[in-house]
């Protein structure tokens, strides 16, 4: 009877009914989207990372505090042996998709032809074991990331970032789109520059060749110089293969990615030197157990070493998420405030209109409760009816925008994603979102309620 | 004609001995004051009277002469600023407004000047309403609404709305509501003010039949002598004071 009776009370105030569930469902409607919009980014921005830069990452003790300054005494020693400890452990086996070793390093990259030359920060990867990371789905979101674009077959190849291209002038043969090479500049020094290291590329005299650059396949060549260990330079000559935007602009004008023996070469002379083991592992569920149990056997093993989630490396997704989720939690509360206002100045007219009804109920012997009840129902069936209405606009239209293949690069990505609205995926949410529609109008209709149940029962039938 | 199972039976198990109820109401010494900023009216001064059980007691007096306060004490929806009130033997004078609620619910019975029907309910509903408070069943509820509304002559007009029907209409389904949860002591404040002559008859007639089919006690206040049964109790109101029907 008390819901019957505030159902049909909204039916007979059937405008104002629409209006204040319409202001209900208008903001459901917005923080489900904009929440459909933050899980996006937890997943998608998650995705690219773990594809990037796998789920764990191993370095030896102390690196991330102290081994920019001395990156020598703070390499992985013996990543193999460090991998294959990992590898046997049984409890995590069927966890790690891919373990891959990296080795960052720096130098001087010259394009002879150009005679123009650049200080770069590179890396060395695995090629295979990237381009295998490059496919994880762990949340199944369908989004792959980018080939790294390094071929197997050729030892020597690189991947360098689009501004690098650009300012080596090489970006004529790569033939990459927003890829243009610099208006011609007098280049006396650089020239200079390339003379001098010339003649250190070893078992390579051939100096006409390296000038001229003329690979048969076309693509350009650079030399690459980086100090090795023992503090004397090295040189390698490498083939540019492609190049690749990063997300940041610092990194995009300096960056090279090239195999990883080719990385070890040139700094070691062999390749069982590391920076760090990147692991990636089939459910993000299972992270911190799998990183706990990886921590236990390094330990056990005597190792050196220590492993981390890839949020604790790079902050980049924490405050990405971190800000957005900051955004919702301020839209969600201007929303909601306003909901509350709506649904008291609502409340407030239904007593307001049925003061004489309120007294006729308590003179049939209800108490309060009763009256307070009656009220709190039909504010509740704007609420639910309101977030249902919120729930089917904000489906509908995620499902719309999700169909536009709307792009957006987040900070940390160099390419854009697909924005995808999540709003069914994150079911807590979702959930929340819509209990919490119906919490706020039953606890904003508490005032105007309890006023209603509190009115004095011989001048309530006395009300006009 | 008696219902099946009387509520009291059903949900009260323990009724009220006989003997308390020799009479339905006493009012000893009630006073009520009402404060209106610096002013102070007394609606009713030392009111002292006791209702008879199982009758048609008609409360008449002048306009603003304290008969809708002296009913509205009666009922338990107002307090007196003196006195005690013993209703069906107990003394409810200090009782907790929840504990007034429970007491109406159970004994009292409300019709009003102007119907008080709930307007998003149908007739039948309408007579339901009170019924919640008593029966879990909404079958039974609705077996027992439709009998009332039968015995007050509605019974083809259950599922209308209060606004489909007559004032006369009205007050019949207020009156079914009023004694469906067969109170002890059914009021009624100016029931037909609102009404024509002959249906204001008629209404009245109703009651003092249902009174005795239901077997209840009555008070009807009214301003219109006429409408005054000769063999009723009368309770005589001027400016608060009662002129006949006290301690007799
Ligand atoms: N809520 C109230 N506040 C102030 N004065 C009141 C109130 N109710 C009644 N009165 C006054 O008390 C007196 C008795 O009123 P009432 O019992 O309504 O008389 P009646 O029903 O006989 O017309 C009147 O003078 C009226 O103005
Ligand atoms: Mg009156």
């Amino acid at each position: 009877m008390v819901w019957t009776i505030a159902f049909r009370n909204l039916i007979k105030n059937g405008r104002r009914s629409i209006m204040t569930m319409l202001a209900i469902a208008i903001g459901g409607f917005a923080a489900l989207l904009f929440g459909g919009f933050v899980t996006s980014i937890w997943f998608g921005v998650q995705t690219s990372m773990i594809q990037d830069q796998g789920n764990l990452q191993v370095y030896r003790k102390g690196f991330l505090q102290f081994g920019a300054a001395d990156p020598e005494a703070y390499t992985i020693v013996d990543w193999r042996r460090a991998a294959e400890t990992i590898g046997a452990i049984e409890t995590i086996r069927d966890d790690i998709v891919v373990i891959t070793p990296k080795l960052d390093l720096g130098g001087i990259a010259g394009n002879v032809a150009a005679s123009s030359n650049k200080t770069f920060f590179g890396t060395g990867v695995v090629a295979a074991d990237i381009d295998r990371m490059r496919q994880w789905d762990g949340w199944r979101i369908d989004q792959p990331g980018l080939a790294s674009g390094l071929s197997d077959n050729r030892g020597n190849g690189v991947v360098v970032g689009v501004g690098m291209a650009r300012m080596l002038g090489i970006c004529g043969p790569l033939e990459i789109a927003e890829c243009t090479d610099p208006p011609r500049l007098t280049r006396g020094t650089v020239t200079g520059e390339a003379d001098t290291v010339a003649p250190l590329v070893e078992g390579d005299g051939d100096l006409s060749a390296l000038r001229s650059g003329g690979p048969a396949d076309s693509l350009p060549r650079l030399n690459l110089l980086a100090a090795t260990t023992t503090g004397l330079p090295n040189i390698a000559r490498v083939v540019v293969e492609t190049a690749q935007s990063q997300a940041q602009r610092a990194v995009d004008n300096a960056f090279v990615m090239m195999h990883f023996d080719q990385a070890g070469e040139l700094l070691y002379g062999d390749s069982r030197q590391a920076t760090a083991l990147l692991i990636q592992i089939r459910s993000p569920d299972r992270a911190e157990f799998v990183k706990a149990e990886i921590s236990k056997t390094l330990a056990a093993a005597g190792l050196d070493l220590e492993v981390y989630h890839f949020t604790e490396v790079d902050p980049t997704f924490s405050r990405i998420f971190g800000m957005f989720s900051f955004l919702f939690a301020v839209v969600s509360i201007v929303l909601a405030i306003v909901i509350v206002f709506t649904i008291v100045n609502t409340v407030s007219m239904s007593v307001i209109e049925r003061v004489r009804e309120i007294g006729t109920i308590r003179a049939l012997g209800f108490r309060k409760g009763f009256v307070t009840r009656l009220f709190l129902a039909e504010s509740a069936l704007i609420g639910l009816f309101g977030a249902v209405l919120a729930l089917i606009g904000a489906i509908a239209a995620a499902t719309l925008i999700n169909a536009m293949g709307v792009q957006w690069t987040p900070p940390s990505n160099a390419a854009p994603l697909t924005v995808q609205l999540m709003v069914l995926q994150n079911p807590a949410l979702t959930l929340a979102v819509v209990a919490a529609l119906a919490a706020v109008a039953v606890v904003a209709a508490l005032v105007p309620t309890r006023r209603a149940a509190r009115l004095n029962i011989v001048e309530s039938l006395h009300h006009a | 004609m008696n219902y099946a199972t009387p509520i009291s039976e059903l949900e009260h198990p323990a009724p009220p001995p006989a003997a308390a109820k020799a009479e339905t109401a006493s009012f000893r010494s009630i006073s009520k004051q009402y404060r209106l900023d610096a002013v102070t009216v007394d609606a009713l001064n030392d009111v002292t009277c006791a209702l008879p059980l199982g009758e048609t007691t008609f409360v008449v007096g002048p306009s603003g002469s304290g008969k809708t306060t002296f009913l509205n004490i009666l009922g338990l929806i107002d307090r007196p600023s003196a006195g005690r009130l013993v209703l069906l033997g107990e003394d409810v004078t200090d009782l907790t407004d929840s504990e007034a609620a429970d007491f109406r619910s159970r004994h009292i019975g409300f019709i009003f000047q102007s119907f008080n029907l709930i307007p998003v309910l149908s007739l039948r509903e309408n007579v339901e309403l009170p019924l919640l408070r008593h029966m879990r069943s909404s079958r039974a509820r609705r077996q027992r609404a439709s009998h009332y509304l039968d015995a007050v002559g509605l019974a083809d007009m259950m599922e209308r709305r209060p606004g489909e029907t007559s004032g006369g209409q009205r007050q019949r389904a207020a009156i079914a509501r009023a004694l469906v949860t067969e109170p002890d002591i059914v009021i009624a404040d100016e029931p037909t003010a609102n009404l024509d002559t002959g249906t204001s008859s008629e209404i009245v007639a109703l009651l003092d039949r249902m009174k005795s089919t239901f077997n209840t006690s009555v008070v009807i206040c009214t301003h219109n002598i006429d409408l005054i049964q000769p063999e009723s109790a009368l309770i005589q109101i001027t400016d608060g004071r009662l002129v006949n029907g006290g301690p007799n």
